[in-house]
């Protein structure tokens, strides 16, 4: 009986699985459809988009109607799937402002690419793959033109451009500029189920450069974003973003670590070399460089596309860093055949040092309070110096130079001089709400104290090694004390990237 | 010509490429305008969501029959063209990692064969050694109504299983009992339309923005400027869009119903005519809230007399279409049911039933929580008959043609009283179908325990991973929503077509199938030869349905229900074809289903919930849903990246400035909370959307049930979820 079971229950579950496997809801179900020329939606989103294309001097924008985005997200989930886009990928989000005053009150704010009048991103693509289009303004990602340098993203003050590890590009909202181009509406002002989403013209001349689009926004007049977020509520003075207090840690770009320390070193040791005059210098100097410029090509998403970089020279500083480091690359290739050739050094020594001022313009034209220049060019510069004394004076301890003790005493004064002035401006940034790199000083402060003190043991050790250097004539202790010095460098530029406090619009 | 850097520019840009291309979109056809070309459809169809009880019609775009995308259908009469993010996900979770594709026998995979005759032979073995008491099912409102029909048959009659409940106890016990009490059905009478066609809605432990998204952009459609009030101790969201909000003290809900009533009557803003005819307990209800004073609802909900009277005023304004709404605010509580009433006794004593943009109307939770009520078999037989009427048994044995015998004489235990059976040992084997009771049930912690403990653990879900599964003996893997084929009751009791345009992963079977393998293992198949198919469940549903209120007898079948983008009940045979518009509401006639013909109003003095905040522990926790994008226990929507993104990533809780100060609790900052029973740690919220006094986390984070209170409504069994006493403090 039982075997009789089994062997009928078996024909069951065999039937079954088949029956699971049979998809019919086509043949039973299917909607025939005769033809749409219409898209079913445009009845909802037809007063929702703009009736004209735009004007001479006139651009798309979002306008966004605070009083009825009411948080479901749906413009979120719509994006992602009505464009196809990666599995974590949405063009847009909702963040929420709260408040800490006497009234109850919060709001939640969607954003996506504000299509900017003067776009960030734009301006500091290397590769010029954007497009800030001229008859719809929209602000237009070259998918096929990017090397996924990243840079756009550290540009943007509202963290639109987002890199997929997947492509070694970036992506960004195009306001569905083809839906637009069709008269279709863009996925989020389709998905909204409370019409708080539409597209408006504006005069891209007319766009504001006055304070933020909304409480916690980067200050509009670095991109003069194009959304206009609308309220008949008073937003209270004291709303914040939900996030404002969670501190967090920025991705910490290890390539562009080591390339800015690498090529730092390189440029100071040319320098030191315009004194010296030694091969061992120019070769050491030439070496470093190359170094340098190689784990460059591996922060690349696309590499082999890096040689048009050249392309954004004219608002670009990433442009004009590569272009100035090929002609450094180059003559600093020269000077390591013809060492001793004082013009050419000192040649090479200042493109050098033009080449480390382009390294700072990249992070000072983010704009970002951490990176302003009254923080990066000593950081920058007196790496240069550090490292080039401390290099040139081990390269010289080893050819058996007494100048290498020379080298120590300067190391040993730029050292202390950069940490210490470091230091006191970074306690004074921790104290003190009102300066613009307070956030980036927390987070440091809270988030990196492992760093901070690995780097104060790194310093004393610098120091001990450089002043047994001063002592003696083994190239053991330069050759410490340069490795101490570099190793402080990589954490200096570490907390560099990772504290400092990106701007982005409110989020959760 | 002069040469320069630029004139090399054009030549250097890609505008075109592999990248480029994978993001083109093209025209769509079938309605949809451009669609990404890569998930370009072949065909497509509708199905209704599977996440909460709207039920939004979804156009599912078909590519080889198989579902490759999909977008809010615009022609469906629920969702007009809209969806919430979750409906827009709906097709993520079903190609998660850890979908189960095999039966897991202790862990281990099996096939069908081997796990079904162990459930068979184990199930048995312990009927047989404990007795029938000693088996419990606990189902869910998340299957369709179909399948819900069988299991309850199967459970009931055909393995005579007592103990059946599922989880719509946690979310809709309180609004059946009260509706059940009080019209004399099961029959929530609103229709969504109500939504645009009322003056005054009044939403009451309701936060619509994020629980039912679609519902609130039903209330934005409305042209007639309403006023919109809103009663919630949290300035949520839709308090936020509301025009007036009642920031009501925590449990304060039911005494400040009956000052309303109090006001109403003793100020004539009442529809005495409608009363006299179609109510039943008025004099005896006047009398009882004659105590319900102003100075004492103020002193109870912390509101000024003004605002009261002003609330009394816009309700009683006969001449404005007034509509009731309320969610798990009322149901979940310790005395939810009497306040569901006292909602039902507002709408009845101004007669604001019945009529477009009125009503007394609970939105419902779970996508079939409304199948649920009709059809599971639990505490009651199909369509709100008895276990204890023999007229009703024997009209559900010749129904299903068993003899009259074989129906149970007594409903089901509800879930808090299986739990203490489980706890206790009684229950010595638990089958557990689509839902987490293990994070979702309260006291959790106590629970886990108690689950490792038994003899045998079934549990049939679409993942071997949730906390529950994880506990399993035996594991059924099922197909899910999207996977096969039934219905589902939404809120405004719309019986939507949930259709397979997916194939599921391995081995998984869809619910109804590993239901016919029961019954086939299980030796009782052959009551069970007509149950061969849902839709062959659904002609039985009908003829359960026929003369009842719920009287589906007219639906031509699944066909019909697809092109008429589902249909209200009652749908009767005979009804003329007037009575078939797409939108209906009950009780325009003013006739209620007691045998009288009238509603009942049914009241009690309000009681203090059980756990009052003290010196030791002096915060209320309140609980509820924290975004739009989470669906309970997370086991389907925390599959998606995308939805993810949608909420904190860390667990929160709220809380205000004023007592954050003096607990030295800086917003962003870590903190414990504790009660009396367990504690979590989250990260502070500072924010003035809660009162002083109290604090809220979404009950969407596992540990948020280790805190609740086992308090229980003492008419729905309802868990009174949204109140219990904790103390916090800064890590």
């Amino acid at each position: 009986m039982s075997a009789l079971v089994g062997h009928s229950s078996r024909t069951l579950i065999d039937q079954l699985l088949d029956e699971q496997r049979q998809l019919t809801a086509v043949e039973q179900f299917a909607q025939k459809h005769a033809s749409h020329d219409i898209p079913a939606q445009a009845k909802y989103y037809r007063d929702l988009i703009p009736l004209s294309k735009p004007g001479r001097g006139e651009q798309y924008a979002f306008a966004v109607n605070l009083d009825t985005c009411t948080g479901c997200k749906a413009c979120v989930s719509a994006c992602h799937s009505m464009n196809g886009l990666d599995e974590d990928e949405s063009w847009r989000g909702v963040g929420l402002l709260i408040n800490s005053d006497e009234t109850a009150w919060q709001q939640t704010i969607t954003s996506a690419c504000h299509h900017c009048a003067d776009p960030a991103c734009a301006n500091g693509c290397p590769v010029l793959a954007y497009e800030k289009d001229e008859t719809t303004g929209i602000v237009r990602h070259l998918d096929d033109q990017c090397i996924g340098c990243q840079y756009c993203s550290l540009k943007c003050p509202y963290d639109v451009p987002k890199y997929s590890n997947r492509l070694g590009i970036v992506r960004k909202c195009d306001m569905c500029q083809d839906r637009l181009a069709a008269g279709e509406a863009p996925a989020c002002v389709q998905a909204c189920p409370n019409e708080a989403i539409r597209i408006d013209l504006v005069e891209t001349q007319n766009v504001s450069a006055e304070g933020s689009v909304v409480p916690g926004a980067f200050r509009s007049d670095y991109t003069r974003p194009t959304t206009m977020y609308r309220s008949t509520r008073a937003i209270p003075k004291s709303a914040m973003p939900l996030q404002t207090s969670s501190l967090r840690l920025e991705p910490a770009h290890w390539p562009l670590i080591v390339m800015l320390v690498l090529s730092q070193m390189a440029v100071g040791l040319h320098i030191a070399h315009v004194f010296v005059q030694e091969t061992g210098t120019a070769l050491g100097a030439f070496a470093f460089l190359n170094a340098a410029l190689l784990v460059s090509v591996a922060h690349l998403g696309r590499p082999l596309k890096a040689w048009r970089a050249f392309l954004g020279w004219r608002r670009s500083w990433m442009s004009r860093e590569i272009i100035v480091f090929g002609i450094y690359a180059a003559m600093s290739a020269a000077l390591a055949l013809l060492p001793q050739n004082r013009p050419l050094s000192l040649a090479v020594a200042i493109i050098g040092l033009a080449g480390v001022l382009c390294s700072a313009m990249i992070y000072i034209d983010t704009q970002r309070p951490a990176w302003r220049k009254e923080i990066t060019f000593p950081r920058f510069f007196g790496t240069t110096f550090l490292l080039g004394a401390a290099s040139c004076g081990c390269v010289l301890a080893w050819l058996g130079s007494h100048t290498a003790q020379t080298l120590a005493v300067i190391t040993t004064i730029i050292r202390v001089w950069l940490f210490m002035s470091e230091m006191m401006r970074h306690a004074e940034a921790v104290r003190s709400p009102q300066l613009p790199e307070h956030q980036a000083a927390l987070a440091a402060a809270t988030l990196l104290p492992g760093v901070t003190q690995l780097r104060i043991g790194l310093f004393a050790a610098a120091t001990v090694f450089s002043i047994t250097a001063i002592l003696g004539t083994a190239p053991l202790w330069p050759t410490l004390s340069l490795l101490a010095t570099l190793a402080g460098c990589v954490l200096e530029r570490y907390s560099f990237f990772t504290a400092c406090a990106a701007p982005r619009m409110p989020g959760l | 010509m002069k040469f320069s850097l630029d004139d090399l520019v054009p030549i250097f840009r890609q505008f075109e490429g592999p990248l480029t291309s994978e993001l083109v979109r093209k025209p769509g056809d079938f309605g949809l305008g451009q669609v990404p070309v890569r998930f370009k459809p072949d065909a497509t169809t509708t199905t209704v969501c599977g996440f909460c009880s709207t039920g939004c019609g979804l156009k599912v775009h078909l590519r080889d029959g198989s579902a490759v995308n999909l977008s809010p259908d615009t022609e469906y009469p629920v969702n007009l063209g809209m969806a919430c993010p979750k409906g827009w996900e709906a097709l993520t979770p079903l190609d998660a990692p850890d979908r189960g594709t095999v039966p897991l026998l202790s862990g281990q995979p099996a096939s069908w064969h081997d796990a079904m005759s162990s459930f068979a032979s184990r199930l048995r073995e312990i009927q047989r050694v404990h007795g029938p008491e000693s088996v419990a099912v606990l189902s869910t409102g998340q299957i369709v109504t179909e399948e819900m029909c069988f299991l309850g048959a199967l459970a009931r009659i055909g393995l005579g299983i007592p103990n059946i409940d599922s989880n719509t106890r946690q979310c809709m016990a309180t609004s059946h009992v009260a509706y059940k009490q009080s019209f004399g059905f099961d029959a929530p009478p609103f229709t969504y339309a109500d939504f645009e066609q009322s003056d005054v809605l009044v939403f009451i432990g309701a936060n619509p923005c994020i629980a039912h998204p679609i519902l609130w952009q039903r209330v934005l459609r409305n042209r007639r400027s309403p006023e919109i009030l809103v009663v919630d101790p949290r300035r949520t969201e839709t308090a936020m869009a509301a025009s007036r909000h009642y920031s009501i003290a925590p449990k304060s809900d039911l005494t400040l119903l009956y000052g309303l009533a109090n006001i109403l009557i003793s100020s004539g803003w009442i529809d005495r005519e409608f009363i006299a005819q179609s109510v039943s307990g008025f004099p005896e209800f006047a009398e009882f809230v004659r105590a319900f004073t102003t100075d004492r609802v103020c002193a109870a909900t912390g509101l000024d007399a003004e605002a009261l009277w002003q609330f009394a005023q816009l309700v009683g304004d006969r001449s404005k279409r007034v509509s009731w709404w309320w969610t798990m605010g009322v149901n979940q509580s310790h005395e939810s049911t009497r306040t569901a009433q006292a909602i039902i006794a507002l709408a009845l004593i101004t007669g604001q039933i019945g009529k477009p943009g009125t009503g007394a109307n609970s939105i419902t939770g779970q996508c079939n929580a409304m199948g649920s009520r009709l059809f599971a078999h639990a505490t009651g037989l199909p369509c709100n008959r008895d276990y204890g009427s023999p007229a009703d048994r024997a009209e559900i044995a010749s129904i299903y043609g068993v003899p009259a015998e074989s129906i149970p004489q007594s409903g089901s235990p509800a879930y808090d009283q299986i739990i203490d059976g489980v706890k206790t040992g009684r229950i010595k084997a638990l089958w557990v179908i689509a839902t987490n009771s293990a994070h979702s049930w309260g006291t959790s912690e106590d629970l886990q325990r108690a689950l490792a403990g038994l003899e045998l653990l079934v549990v049939q879900d679409m993942y071997p991973t949730t906390e529950t599964a994880r506990l399993a003996h035996i594991y059924f893997p099922a197909a899910g929503w999207g996977e096969k084929d039934g219905t589902f009751i939404n809120s405004e009791r719309r019986i939507g077509l949930v259709k397979k345009v997916r194939r599921a992963p391995g081995e998984a079977l869809s619910d109804f199938n590993i239901l016919r393998l029961v019954s086939e293992y299980c030796g009782v198949a052959d009551q069970f030869r007509e149950w061969s198919s849902p839709e062959a469940v659904f002609r039985i549903m009908q003829r359960l349905s026929k003369g009842r209120p719920c009287d589906i007898t007219g639906i031509a079948g699944y066909a019909q229900l697809d092109t008429d983008g589902g249909i209200q009940w009652p749908y009767a045979k005979d009804d003329k074809p007037a009575s078939h518009h797409r939108e209906r509401r009950l009780f325009g006639d003013g006739h209620f289903f007691h045998p009288d013909g009238k509603a009942r109003i049914l009241f009690s003095s309000p009681r203090e919930p059980s756990e009052p905040t003290d010196a030791g522990f002096p915060f209320v926790l309140l609980t509820g849903r924290g975004s739009s994008a989470q669906w309970h226990t997370g086991s389907r929507t925390g599959k998606s990246a995308i939805l993810a993104k949608m909420h904190p990533s860390r667990p929160y809780v709220e809380i205000h400035p004023e007592d954050a100060h003096v607990l030295g609790i800086l917003h962003g900052g870590a903190v414990e909370i504790v009660s009396r029973r367990g504690m979590a740690t989250a990260c502070a919220c500072v924010t003035t959307i809660v009162q002083p006094g109290s604090v809220f986390m979404p009950m969407h984070d596992a540990q948020v049930n280790t805190l609740t209170a086992p308090e229980y409504d003492p008419h729905s069994r309802q868990p009174s979820y949204k109140y219990c006493a904790v103390q916090v403090r800064p890590v």
